[in-house]
Formats: structure tokens, C-alpha cells, sequence
């Protein structure tokens, strides 16, 4: 199967929008799609393929929310196939590096990983705990 | 056999108070080396559906061995390695409460414990100072207790909402306990940093594990460890355990013999190990699996709460729901935990809840999504049901040579009452904070953690597997120290209640053995 199919299975997974976010087989995301369904899945290339194949032959050629009723008729007859590939995808695109710049520009959220330099967060207010106290004790004694 | 939470914390109690005893620690995986953990690299949430996957079925790492999970809702979560399932958790750290210990007295269902909350105080606090733990003293939800070694972790905007809510909803909540080092006070570990998820091993050694808190004090004190190490068969004779036929990773066998042997691995590993000894058995073993059903409430915010930032599982708690109430249809309780927001995958992929749907509107659903949500969970005390069990079939095979086990387990009435009950009132408690919109996972299915009772203790042998000191009746020195011993579930994390019976048990076997 083409790329082309793969590219418009990805773009109809996460179309993106007009306020930036891109469409995931627009991004470029096929190449590492694959790359994660070997990675991510004992057998995630047959899963792409049990997908596709569930496809109609002129899917290249609908419109667009013709193609997503064609996938959504594969997620229901081809569940785990349809997972598996959904998993890679949704991978795929929330690792790349051009979204995570994106995630950044939107939310302020850093393009890197966790560690090491980690988060700041405030100190724990303990006065916030004074009508908890002030209730007394709620466990349940026992004899 | 077990370098978890319970095999290397009884392993050091023991070696400290019988210098003279030779220890030996089999372990079927090998170390994690979580200075260089996957929260290091740009793809670090690929780890968690990968590596460091809580299902072994998917996990699939070399030294996981395969469960059968058809004939469960919840699959089974934990971890094979040097620490165990602690290498992978999130570091929840309550104790039980007294009357956990005593179900059967105080609601007529179960069974009481043959050990008590107050024998096991001092072990947790001898536990809690070796784990690190980060908390604050004077909860009213439980009895009084010492200062935590390190003050309560920091607080971020989502928890903070919460906090005001319980307080205008009349409600407990307390910072949660977390075996997590929230200063740089210890030498060797760093403070936390609050990068979040602790599910991957921590670079900082701030979030402890097995490994990290016990094994140097347990080499130190002369155990040895065998890693990459499978314990197969126990070898019996006379009504005794003589010893172990192990296979290592070049696919030798190996007879160990020993004059104790431990358990501590999981009921999983225990009910297979328990089945390979020839010329015993116990009709209960096996039955009356308890896990922490578990509901997800997540509540999504206008704010940007930046809830991606801090430990995941550990910011506040309420135990408001905790004990039995004869207002409400149903016996025991849940608790209330907080759980954070994810990084970008994970909120896509929804975690333990809700995956974000695909197609039109998945942009603006992450944006709505990630960084602004906050989720309770729903922990359900699960009574020990007898339906509910683990079946050991040894006409199937694992890559070990082991036979395989099977988790049979469905949601009972009281649970299920327990947990739409507690989806309401976490709902309630998700809208006074100012939620705008709400999601319901009814039962959270990768979330077989806590994986109880199967081999309870007791302190008759007609109605238990184990004694109040672990050890199997009919079998003196085989000595079971891992979950399966648990009586009743309580609805919170079991670790800390794990440890301090494991630290219980050493000394009562030091001690008896030094009367032999």
C-alpha cells in the first residue's frame, strides 16, 4: 500500500486545525509511524496492513469525512488493528520534536524531557489544613 | 526469592538482628540502573507502553513470565526486577488503619488479622525512615503518629483547587504520604525535583525503591543477592522445604538448599511456587483475591494548571469515605486520591482513563486536555471473595518451565455499590473545584497493582494458608511474606502495611531460630 493511504489514514487520526496544529501524515509522520509499530507492537506492521486492507479500494479519493466513516467502520471491525495503529500514531505525533515545539509555543510546556532539571512547584501551605484539624479525629477506633 | 519491597527489606531486618545466619537473595530479573532512567530522554513516554509497562503480558520484558488475564476485568500490574513493582509505582505511602485489622468484628464480613495496626506501628516507622518518606504528622484520618522524615511534598494549582473544595465541601483531605524524599537531606538521594512521572524509575533516587532504600543496608549486612535467578520448584521432604531447583538466564538448573525458605515475590509467583511442592496442599490457597478496583474521575479546568508538573499519584488524599457508614448501602470504604495531569502522550492516550478521541476536534481536545486536568481516584476496599481467585494450571507452560496462572476475579456487589458511590462523590468534589467538564472511567483496566489475599494469614489452620508470622502451615520453615498474606484489603496503598510484616516476620524467625 502507498504512502499516500497511510499519510491520509494519519491526517483523518489527528487532522489538526486551524489554529496551528498540523495534520499528522502532513507533519511527515509516516517513517516513524512504522518505526513504532515495530517498536511498540509484536506484530504492529500486520496490524497497519489488517487496516488498510479493511479500507475501500477509492479511499485515497473521498472526501474527507467519508474517510473517517471508513476508519470508524474499521475501529468496529477490526478493533485491536485499528488500536494498534491509533497508539502509533497518536506515538508518534506527541513525541516528534516539531510538535513538542508547538506544545511549547501553546501551553509553555518546555520541549524536553522531565529530567533532569524538573519542575518548580510552591511549598505546601499547612494553614490550609485548619478546618481539617479542627474537625478532630474521623478514623474508627477499634477495641 | 524476591528482591521487592518485602524480600530485601526482610532480608536486611534479618541479617541485622542474626549476623551469623548466610542470607541468600534469588532474584528472577536484574537491576535497573534509575540514574539513567527513560524521564532522561525525548522519548520518555514511549517507556511506558513498552519497558515499563505495569502488565507483564505486554511488558514483556525477559524476566516477566505470562499470566492468563482472560477471565479478569482488571490485568495484572507489577514489575520483575532488583525492587520489584516498587521500580514502578508511584509511591503512595498510607498506612493501613487499626480497623482494617479487624473487619470481621466490626462489620461481621471477612476475617480480622491475627496481627494488629499497633504490633505493626513501630515496624512502619522503622520502614518509613529507611524508604523516605515525605508527609505531615497530625491527620485526623489516623492515629497519631511520628514526623514523617521529610516534610510534605509542594503543592501545585490543581491541588490547591481541590484543597478549598474539600474545605467547603466539609470534607478530609490531607497531603498525601509519599516514600519519595521531598529534601536533600539523605546522603545518595537527591530532593525531588517534581518532574512527575515516577512510574519509570527516578533519576535523583528522590522517589524510592526496594533497591535504592534497602539493598547496600542488606549487602552491607552480609545478604547476598543472585540475580537473573528463576526460582522454580520448592523441593519438600518430611514436611519440610529443603530447598530450590532454580534456572538462571543461560538456562542452567540449580538446586539450592536452604533451612528457611521465604516468599516474596507476589500471590501470582506464590500460589505457582506453593503448587510445585509435592505432598502439600490447602484448599484455600488460591482463594479470596482482593484488588483495589479503581474508578477515574477526571476533571478537566479552564485554568492552565500545569498539572503535568509534580508526582504524579502523590498530592492529596481524602479518607472522608474510608470506614464502614450503616448510612450507606454498603460495608467499608473508598479513598479519595488526586492524581496529576500526564505529559503530551499520555494525556492523548489517556493514562489510566480516557483516551482523547481521534478525527475532528482531537487538536482542540488536547488543548482543552493537557495540562489542565486534574483526576481522582476511586480505591474500593475489595472483600475477600472465594470466587474470586487464582488458578494454577499446570498442564500449560511458561518459558521457565513453570505452569501458568490464571486471575479469575469479578467485581462483587459491595465493591460495585462501593465504587457508584464514590464516583459521585468524587464528581462532587471535581465540580466544587471548578471543573467544567468531567470524564467517568468506570474501572481502570492496567491497574492490577495490588494483587492481595490468596494466601492469608490466620491463626487457625482450618481457615488459613499462613500464620500471623507468614509462615505455611504444614510447612514450618517456608514462610510466605508477600501480599497474599493479607487478610482484608483496606482502600489504600499496601506497601507500608507490606513492609512492616515483612520486618515483623524477620525478627520472629531471628528469634525463633535462635531458640533451635
Amino acid at each position: 500500500m502507498p504512502d499516500e493511504t497511510i499519510i491520509a489514514v494519519l491526517d483523518c487520526l489527528i487532522p489538526g486545525d486551524a489554529t496551528g496544529w498540523p495534520a499528522a501524515g502532513q507533519h511527515g509522520l509516516v517513517p516513524r509511524l512504522h518505526e513504532l509499530l515495530e517498536l511498540l507492537s509484536a506484530d504492529g506492521p500486520a496490524q497497519l496492513q489488517t487496516v488498510l486492507s479493511h479500507l475501500p479500494e477509492d479511499f485515497l479519493t473521498l472526501p474527507t469525512d467519508q474517510q473517517t466513516i471508513s476508519l470508524q467502520t474499521v475501529e468496529s471491525t477490526a478493533p485491536d488493528a485499528f488500536d494498534t495503529v491509533l497508539k502509533a500514531c497518536y506515538s508518534a505525533y506527541y513525541t516528534d520534536p516539531g510538535i513538542r515545539r508547538i506544545i511549547e509555543q501553546k501551553t509553555g510546556y518546555e520541549a524536553r524531557p522531565p529530567q533532569p532539571l524538573g519542575y518548580e512547584m510552591e511549598p505546601f501551605d499547612e494553614s490550609l489544613l485548619e478546618p481539617v484539624r479542627a474537625r478532630g479525629p474521623i478514623w474508627r477506633k477499634v477495641p | 526469592m524476591g528482591a521487592g519491597a518485602t524480600g530485601l527489606s526482610f532480608a536486611w531486618r534479618l541479617a541485622k538482628q542474626r549476623p551469623d545466619l548466610k542470607i541468600l537473595v534469588l532474584e528472577r530479573g536484574g537491576h535497573i540502573d534509575q540514574r539513567q532512567g527513560p524521564s532522561l530522554s525525548d522519548d520518555w513516554e514511549l517507556a511506558l507502553q513498552r519497558e515499563f509497562h505495569a502488565n507483564p503480558n505486554i511488558r514483556r520484558n525477559s524476566a516477566d513470565y505470562p499470566v492468563d488475564e482472560t477471565a479478569t476485568p482488571i490485568k495484572p500490574a507489577f514489575f520483575n526486577a532488583v525492587g520489584g513493582s516498587t521500580i514502578r509505582w508511584g509511591a503512595h505511602f498510607p498506612r493501613f488503619r487499626p480497623s482494617d485489622f479487624k473487619v470481621h468484628s466490626l462489620d461481621g464480613v471477612a476475617a480480622d488479622w491475627p496481627v494488629s495496626y499497633k504490633t505493626l506501628v513501630p515496624y512502619m516507622d522503622i520502614n518509613d525512615s529507611i524508604m523516605g518518606v515525605s508527609g505531615l504528622a497530625g491527620d485526623p484520618g489516623n492515629p497519631p503518629r511520628a514526623e514523617r522524615p521529610h516534610p510534605p511534598l509542594g503543592s501545585c494549582a490543581g491541588s490547591l483547587r481541590l484543597a478549598k473544595a474539600a474545605n467547603r465541601l466539609g470534607w478530609h483531605w490531607w497531603p498525601a504520604d509519599a516514600a519519595i524524599n521531598s529534601t536533600d537531606a539523605e546522603p545518595g538521594r537527591d530532593g525531588c525535583n517534581n518532574c512527575g512521572p515516577c512510574g519509570m524509575g527516578c533519576p535523583r533516587h528522590a522517589r524510592a525503591s526496594a533497591d535504592i532504600a534497602y539493598l547496600a543496608r542488606a549487602q552491607e549486612a552480609g545478604v547476598t543477592l543472585s540475580t537473573h535467578n528463576v526460582v522454580r520448584k520448592i523441593i519438600t521432604k518430611g514436611g519440610a522445604a529443603t530447598g530450590v531447583e532454580t534456572i538462571n538466564s543461560d538456562g542452567r538448573t540449580e538446586e539450592i538448599s536452604c533451612k528457611e525458605l521465604v516468599l516474596a515475590g507476589n500471590a501470582i509467583s506464590t500460589n505457582i511456587l506453593l503448587t510445585t511442592m509435592s505432598n502439600w496442599e490447602n484448599p484455600l490457597l488460591g482463594k479470596g483475591l482482593m484488588l483495589h478496583p479503581t474508578a477515574i474521575v477526571t476533571g478537566f479546568f479552564a485554568e492552565d494548571l500545569k498539572s503535568y508538573s509534580g508526582p504524579f499519584a502523590t498530592s492529596i488524599i481524602s479518607q472522608e469515605f474510608y470506614e464502614t457508614d450503616p448510612k450507606r448501602k454498603f460495608l467499608r470504604g473508598f479513598q479519595l486520591q488526586a492524581l496529576r495531569g500526564q505529559g503530551p502522550l499520555s494525556t492523548a492516550l489517556g493514562g489510566y482513563g480516557q483516551r482523547l478521541n481521534w478525527g475532528g476536534g482531537h487538536a482542540s481536545a488536547f488543548a482543552n486536555a493537557f495540562g489542565k486536568s486534574m483526576s481522582l481516584t476511586v480505591t474500593c476496599e475489595d472483600l475477600p471473595e472465594p470466587e474470586n481467585r487464582i488458578e494454577v494450571d499446570t498442564t500449560r507452560q511458561d518459558q521457565f518451565g513453570m505452569p501458568i496462572a490464571k486471575m479469575c476475579y469479578r467485581l462483587g456487589a459491595n465493591t460495585r455499590q462501593i465504587r457508584d458511590y464514590g464516583v459521585e462523590r468524587a464528581s462532587e468534589w471535581l465540580r466544587t473545584a471548578g471543573a467544567e467538564r468531567l470524564t467517568v472511567t468506570p474501572l481502570s483496566v492496567q491497574a492490577g497493582f495490588h494483587i492481595m489475599g490468596t494466601a492469608t494469614m490466620g491463626s487457625e489452620a482450618r481457615s488459613s494458608v499462613t500464620g500471623h508470622d507468614g509462615r505455611v502451615h504444614g510447612i514450618d520453615n517456608l514462610t510466605v511474606i508477600d501480599a497474599s498474606v493479607f487478610v482484608t484489603a483496606s482502600p489504600v496503598n499496601p506497601t507500608s502495611t507490606l513492609q512492616a510484616l515483612a520486618l515483623r516476620a524477620a525478627d520472629l524467625m531471628g528469634r525463633r531460630l535462635a531458640q533451635t
